[in-house]
């Protein structure tokens, strides 16, 4: 049996989703935090029957007429896929808006059952609703909710509802007058207001309110300050600055100290285990597997600060005033408030944050941001940071938070570049509906953060351990597979494979193969950076780490830079590429991201050099030669970009308004 | 007149909407907000209009403000 979950955004859907299956999906006080399908087996101890239950639960949608993609992804699956019985999740303090959605989905021959979730909010506000009357009008079971509370949900109640519906197997729509007259001369838009007008005298019969809807609430008073014209923006970067102060400069670190120093005595106590093992064996499990891991693993607890912070600030209903704040800045640079989103979801990890573009309308919009949202850092180069900045700029708080500032800064200098080299300078209208605040729940922000940190530790056992375990035996042995000498390592396979690219980041101060190769394997996976470093200058704990890299403070902020706006890792170029469903954008954004990080480490290290020691360093003309050509291609692009004939305005493409009563209405007919 | 010519906190009702993207009306739709129906500003902050329709607070910007006609 399946049972999907729809309505519309932010009413609750993976919340109780998370609720009755037990799995950990991110959610968030902003609508769009859904943008795709996903499924879980419903819990034992909520399943009234033998069977498995699949549940679905869907991106939130205002209709079955997708304006956004991932609003598609729901009408797609409910109209295809055809579910045994739909959970209609439906925010009871928006009641009249909701049951639009309701409406169309009755029609659909599925069995519904309406969730009437947040109904303590409705209680809390002295509102109520006749849920016996509700659901004697819409002619579906209506059961109240809370999908936020662990107990006296109302979530079993509404299992065994959804369980009995499915049984029943169909659906009877409400009788709206109107409806099938139109209907028949295709008039969707006629219907969809007769649709109104049933819900409008339901929720006239159903809803009591003490409260008028527009009188202004502290929510109001909140926003007031929250998206005020110059106070907003100032505050958003302060609430920024402040999360990755907290989890990378005070209490992330500190946390972290302790929890390195266990991590090192377990390694000792392992080595101590090796003492009759071949010591190219021990070497490579000690050094080689182990130090690596615990070299990336050792960064846990600043991740894990973080993703407490951002759940918390995700919670609260923060994120949609930011978009609002953050609009009118960028619609000045080509893009939408709404990207501020996917930008602050990327700090955490690329992938979900790119995923999260689909909220945006505008398709340039969408790509750019697709695109760009890799220039902020995400989780996985936080060790880099932290490791670059706590080993060449100690006591210094503010390397790590203005590489966040630098992300931001380039955003804004590629969205402006992109605009120019597309020639698209359309615009678009910008509607948001905006979430009532709350106080974020600690509970969901510490189960976030041990789902989040459990997958980074996952991750270090596996992707990052097998990588540690081939950079090990590439550079333990030579191509005839002979133990290279210690005074011979740059013979081993990987200094020989690496070698060459070392060559081409001379001028950018780290033309040494060990960097090299960390670079590349960052490509698979960005916490390899810092594992394949532990590994090829053998060490784990990097407390002497300037002396043991050999190279200066400059060379070492300019390694940092190039490996934070250089391309992102394999998987998260993979989402732009389905995101931005180009292989031209694709293309593009790598060799633009490519432009970025070189022309920036190159900027840094020569230029730093300069200031430090009054002279450029190597490789200063062969890598100037790179940078204006790289310069001179996108000048060249943007100068066409900019002839390009205005597009005419495009005739609106919209879908064909999809009525979804028509089809089983005809059945019904027949 | 356009709505973003409209005075805060005074209940108006939609006339007209001149959007020129036919899916952004249908949208629009969706939420409630097509002639005939009540649309009231609580507040103009950083370019933008906080409005409810049919109880639920939206955030448009200037350019959607003044394609809603009431």
């Amino acid at each position: 049996m399946r049972m999907a979950l729809a309505g519309n955004p932010n009413s609750g859907k993976t919340t109780l989703f998370n609720a009755i299956t037990g799995r950990i999906e991110p959610v968030g006080n902003w609508p769009g935090v859904t943008v795709e399908k996903k499924e879980g087996h419903l819990l034992d101890r909520l399943n009234p029957t033998s069977e498995d239950i699949l549940a679905v639960d869907l991106p939130g949608a205002y209709s079955l007429s997708p304006y956004t993609s991932e609003e598609s992804v729901t009408r797609d699956f409910i109209r295809n896929e055809h579910p045994d019985v739909l959970i209609n999740v439906v925010d009871a303090t928006s009641l009249s808006r909701s049951l639009f959605l309701t409406t169309q989905l009755l029609e659909l021959g599925i069995p519904v059952v309406v969730a009437l979730n947040k109904s303590d909010r409705t209680a809390r506000k002295g509102d109520t609703i006749r849920i016996d009357l509700l659901s004697k009008r819409l002619g579906c079971p209506v059961i109240e909710t809370v999908a936020t509370k662990a107990r006296h949900n109302g979530l079993p109640r509404l299992v065994e509802a959804a369980v009995e519906a499915a049984r029943r197997g169909t659906q009877a729509a409400p009788v709206i007058d109107g409806i099938r007259e139109v209907a028949a001369q295709d008039m969707a838009q006629q219907a969809d207001r007769a649709r109104f007008e049933f819900v409008r005298s339901i929720v006239e019969d159903v809803e009591r309110r003490t409260t008028s809807p527009d009188q202004l609430t502290r929510q109001d008073r909140w926003d007031r300050v929250l998206a005020h014209k110059w106070l907003g923006p100032l505050l958003f970067v302060g609430v920024i600055w402040f999360i990755f102060w907290v989890s990378q400069s005070t209490v992330g670190p500190w946390l972290a100290d302790t929890f390195v120093g266990w991590l090192e005595a377990f390694q000792e106590w392992v080595r101590g285990f090796m003492a009759d093992v071949h010591p190219l064996v021990a070497s490579l499990l000690v050094d080689g597997i182990l130090g690596g891991v615990i070299a990336v693993v050792g960064f846990l607890p600043l991740i894990m600060v973080m993703f407490f912070l951002m759940a918390l600030f995700e919670d609260c209903g923060y994120m949609a005033r930011v978009a609002v704040v953050m609009d009118r800045h960028f619609k000045k640079i080509g893009l939408s408030g709404r990207s501020v989103i996917p930008m602050v979801l990327g700090t955490a990890c690329a992938i979900p944050g790119i995923m999260a573009t689909r909220t945006i309308k505008n398709e340039r919009q969408r790509r750019t941001t697709a695109m760009l949202t890799p220039f902020m850092p995400c989780g996985a180069k936080l060790p880099i940071i932290a490791l670059f900045a706590g080993a060449f700029f100690p006591g210094n708080v503010w390397i790590g938070p203005s590489m966040y500032l630098l992300g931001i800064v380039l955003i804004i200098g590629s969205a402006v570049l992109v605009r120019r080299i597309t020639g698209d300078t359309s615009r678009s209208h910008f509607i948001m509906e905006l979430p009532e605040y709350r106080i974020p729940s600690v509970r969901r922000a510490a189960v976030s953060m041990l789902s989040r940190g459990r997958a980074f530790v996952v991750k270090a056992g596996t992707v990052i351990l097998v990588c540690n375990a081939v950079v090990h035996i590439l550079q333990t042995f030579d191509w005839r597979f002979r133990v290279v000498a210690e005074d011979a390592v740059h013979t081993s396979i990987l200094a020989s494979v690496a070698g060459p690219v070392a060559w081409l980041l001379i001028p950018l101060g780290f033309g040494i193969w060990q960097f090299a190769a960390a670079a590349i394997t960052g490509f698979i996976a960005k916490e390899n950076v810092v594992g394949t470093l532990a590994v090829t200058f053998g060490i784990a704990n990097f407390i002497d780490v300037e002396a043991a890299f050999a190279i200066g403070s400059v060379a070492a902020l300019s390694y940092l830079v190039f490996n934070l706006f250089s391309p992102p890792c394999f998987a998260a170029i993979g989402a732009i590429r389905a995101e931005v469903d180009s292989t031209r954008w694709t293309l593009g954004a790598v060799a633009f991201q490519l432009a970025v990080g070189y022309t920036l480490a190159f900027l840094t290290y020569q230029g730093g050099t300069l200031l430090t020691l009054g002279r450029v360093g190597d490789g200063f003309v062969g890598g100037l030669v790179a940078v204006l050509v790289m310069a001179g291609i996108l000048a060249i692009l943007a100068a066409k970009g900019g002839r390009k004939p205005l597009p005419e305005p495009v005739a609106p493409q919209a879908a064909p308004h999809v009525a979804p009563h028509v089809a089983p209405q005809k059945e019904a007919g027949a | 007149m356009a709505l973003s010519r409209g005075k805060l906190n005074t209940p108006y009702v939609i006339q007209q909407i001149h959007a020129a993207q036919e899916d952004l009306r249908d949208f629009l739709f969706t939420l409630g907000c097509y002639p005939g129906e009540k649309i009231t500003i609580l507040s103009k902050l950083s370019g933008h209009y906080i409005v409810s329709i049919r109880n639920a607070r939206y955030s448009i910007d200037e350019s959607l403000a003044e394609a809603i006609f009431v």
